[in-house]
């Protein structure tokens, strides 16, 4: 104890005023003085309060009174504080644990954000009624529909002919006919596309069907790829990991000012995208593999994509879209190529 | 970064000015990196728990490295009203998401519950804060009530989108009048008089920045645009400059804005600090410029991206530090008699809980 005494600051209960002084430990007791040598409080050590210590903060001391004594010294440290209040701090400058805390927590919020949650989310949804996961998918469409989708125009022949493509290929790759329903909408703000909704009812717009009208295996390669988003839970998994990034991020970044928040948000749409391209990649390899199966191509699929890329590029002379198309999705000369080269297992 | 002189000069002559300077950030970017990302490693190997003990720890590190006189701000709130708090927010919105997604029209009636909630939700949230915040022994508080906060948080900001925003400077105004006006350290309240014409010339010279940035933004895509369709044939094959020109865009992009919020912020904190004043006991003097601030907010964002979020405790540091730096307080002698009287009343849950929105007024 040859620190003592410690020169600091004693705060009066409750006001403003302050006083320098000295502390001074013996036994359990402890006691402050100013210049004077006059005594300011004596207390003894059990009815002083410790805040956990802070590197870089001088570890005050709180009396019952209400007073506090602030030492001079940031790093000095009380010597009879409890081991158990200092482990924090010494883990916080633990130079070994900050360097392994650099590597392991991408590597857990990696793994948490892109496998764990997900997972989850799945195994929640499995757990809700089909009832639920119906209704929610439907209201989902309802959504759509007010803001992108127009009803179509396909002729009444060409929807029933298509209808029945569908339910023929549903039955020979042993799928429900209840869950999985194809629908046709107009949409000039989607234009030639198709999406799934996790319940299982896929869209297709009537600019797509037009574009791959001389291409019946084409559509239905684009089929597949939508059915194998739905079997692999593609929407679930995309929407659990995009809220729980949202929040594992405000945590860890706390209070962000505005721009950074931007920042922020871009890279984590950037995740995002990656993360959807290798569901892309799952649904490519999905549609190929049961374009096999049911005796049809891999060419098949790489012909859609080529035509869809084809559209795209005289598209992109009248606006960027691709840009946005481009980081969602795999580039279409990789999935071309993808699916040309594939070797069935 | 020393304090100036304990300046001798006194605008009252029963008033003498006891300190005046400017107020000190001591906090250090290698230390605070240490506390941030330990910290962050125990959260996730507590599931998030621990988030409440790395918030606490946070602020109190920010709060005890802030400075006026040599005597540091405190942070007094405990990690587990902290959590209570989180723990609450994440069942209100876990019921609200199914509530959304199964009952949309009560999910409706839900969102007009926050917006009558939110005034509440507002002052419960600046009376923990306040409450939490010590300076020499002596806490701060905070005295809205439910109609005035009403008014402008709800009323004014909805009445200034049928002006065509027009109202929204005053709004605003109100609004800053409205969070600021109602703190008192200790038993001494403040005296707030924010001056409308700032806030709607703030709002020029930001619109101003803004035109002028925006006609020199055009200038750049339209010769790039130029530039990339003669260099690109092929835009389905990705090259080197499809890649850079997006990040061009996006740096870009960052610095305009940067510049606008900088631009706007320094005006309206330069003015809020200059308006305030503890009689007697304390005055405040902002001298932020915009540029300065403009370069810092675009830096951090910069250094943020390319370190992939680990410069995130520098860049809070070197903010802390630029404020300090333009904040200017003098203290009276009427400082040394302030009594704290929030020390009776306990925190409620319901302000423990409104925390959780982190509504804040920074000191620094």
């Amino acid at each position: 104890m040859s620190d003592f005494p410690i020169t600091g600051c004693y705060y009066y209960p409750n006001s403003s005023q302050h006083q320098q002084c000295s502390a001074i430990v013996t036994d359990d007791n402890l006691q402050l003085v100013d210049a004077q040598q006059q005594l300011l409080v004596s207390s003894s050590l059990v009815n002083c309060q410790l805040e956990s210590p802070l590197p870089g903060i001088a570890s005050a001391i709180s009396f019952s009174e209400g007073g506090r004594f602030v030492p001079q010294d940031i790093h000095f440290r009380w010597p009879f504080a409890p081991d158990k209040q200092r482990l924090t701090e010494r883990l916080e400058k633990n130079k070994a644990l900050i360097l392994l805390s650099i590597i392991l927590t991408p590597l857990l919020l990696w793994f948490i954000l892109y496998r764990g949650i997900p997972a989850i989310a799945v195994y929640s949804v499995s757990l809700a009624s089909p009832n639920t996961v119906e209704n929610m998918g439907e209201q989902v469409l309802t959504v759509i529909e007010k803001v992108a989708l127009e009803p179509t125009k396909l002729s009444e022949d060409q929807q029933s002919a298509l209808q029945l493509q569908w339910q023929t290929m549903l039955k020979q790759l042993n799928l429900d006919t209840a869950k999985f329903r194809l629908s046709f909408y107009k949409s000039d703000y989607l234009s030639a596309n198709a999406f799934a909704l996790p319940h299982g009812r896929v869209v297709v717009t009537d600019e797509l069907v037009k574009l791959l009208n001389d291409k019946p295996d084409a559509l239905r390669a684009i089929l597949l790829h939508e059915i194998g988003h739905v079997e692999y839970h593609h929407g679930i998994r995309l929407t659990a990991q995009a809220a729980a990034s949202s929040i594992v991020l405000a945590v860890i970044f706390g209070d962000l000012e505005g721009i950074t928040e931007v920042v922020l948000g871009s890279g984590s749409s950037f995740l995002q995208q990656a993360f959807s391209r290798d569901m892309e990649r799952e649904a490519d390899q999905y549609a190929i593999e049961k374009l096999i199966a049911l005796g049809y191509s891999n060419h098949d699929f790489a012909d859609a994509i080529e035509a869809l890329q084809t559209r795209f590029n005289e598209q992109a002379k009248l606006d960027d879209s691709w840009l946005e198309y481009l980081s969602t999705h795999p580039s279409s000369q990789e999935r071309i190529d993808y699916a040309r080269q594939y070797k069935p297992k | 970064m020393e304090p100036t002189t304990h300046s001798a000069e006194s605008p009252i002559a029963t008033n003498p000015t006891i300190f005046q300077g400017r107020v000190q950030f001591s906090g250090q970017a290698g230390e605070f990196f240490g506390i941030w990302i330990v910290n962050i490693l125990l959260s996730i190997l507590t599931l998030g728990i621990y988030s409440a003990w790395a918030k606490v720890r946070t602020y109190r590190y920010f709060y005890g490295n802030t400075q006026i006189d040599g005597h540091s701000f405190d942070y007094l709130a405990t990690p587990i009203q902290i959590l209570k708090g989180r723990i609450l927010a994440v069942v209100v919105f876990v019921i609200y998401s199914l509530v959304v997604q199964l009952l949309p029209l009560i999910g409706l009636l839900f969102a007009l519950g926050f917006l009558l909630a939110m005034p509440w939700i507002i002052n419960q949230g600046l009376r923990f804060n306040m409450r939490m915040t010590r300076h020499r022994n002596v806490r701060f508080a905070f005295s809205g009530n439910y109609g005035d906060a009403f008014v402008n948080f709800v009323l004014l900001p909805i009445a200034s989108v049928f002006t065509l925003y027009l109202l929204l400077p005053y709004a605003l105004k109100r609004m800053d009048q409205y969070l600021h006006e109602n703190i008192s350290y200790g038993n001494k309240a403040i005296n707030v008089n924010l001056k409308g014409e700032t806030y709607y010339m703030a709002a020029l010279i930001t619109i101003g920045v803004a035109i002028a940035g925006l006609v020199i933004f055009g200038i750049f895509v339209g010769i790039s645009g130029v530039a990339m369709s003669v260099g690109n044939v092929d835009p389905g094959n990705l090259n080197v400059s499809t890649i850079l020109f997006p990040v061009l865009i996006m740096a870009l992009y960052i610095a305009f804005l940067t510049l606008l919020s900088a631009v706007y912020q320094s005006i309206i904190r330069n003015h809020i600090f200059n308006s305030s004043e503890f009689d007697d006991v304390a005055s405040f003097k902002s001298d932020l410029k915009a540029a300065d601030y403009a370069i810092l907010l675009f830096t951090n964002a910069l250094a943020i991206i390319f370190s992939l979020g680990m410069a995130y405790p520098w860049a809070k540091i070197r903010r802390a530090r630029l404020l300090a730096k333009a904040t200017e307080v003098t203290i009276y002698s009427g400082a040394l008699a302030i009594i704290d009287t929030a020390q009776q009343e306990q925190s409620s849950f319901a302000e423990e809980a409104a925390n959780v929105f982190d509504i804040d007024i920074s000191l620094t």
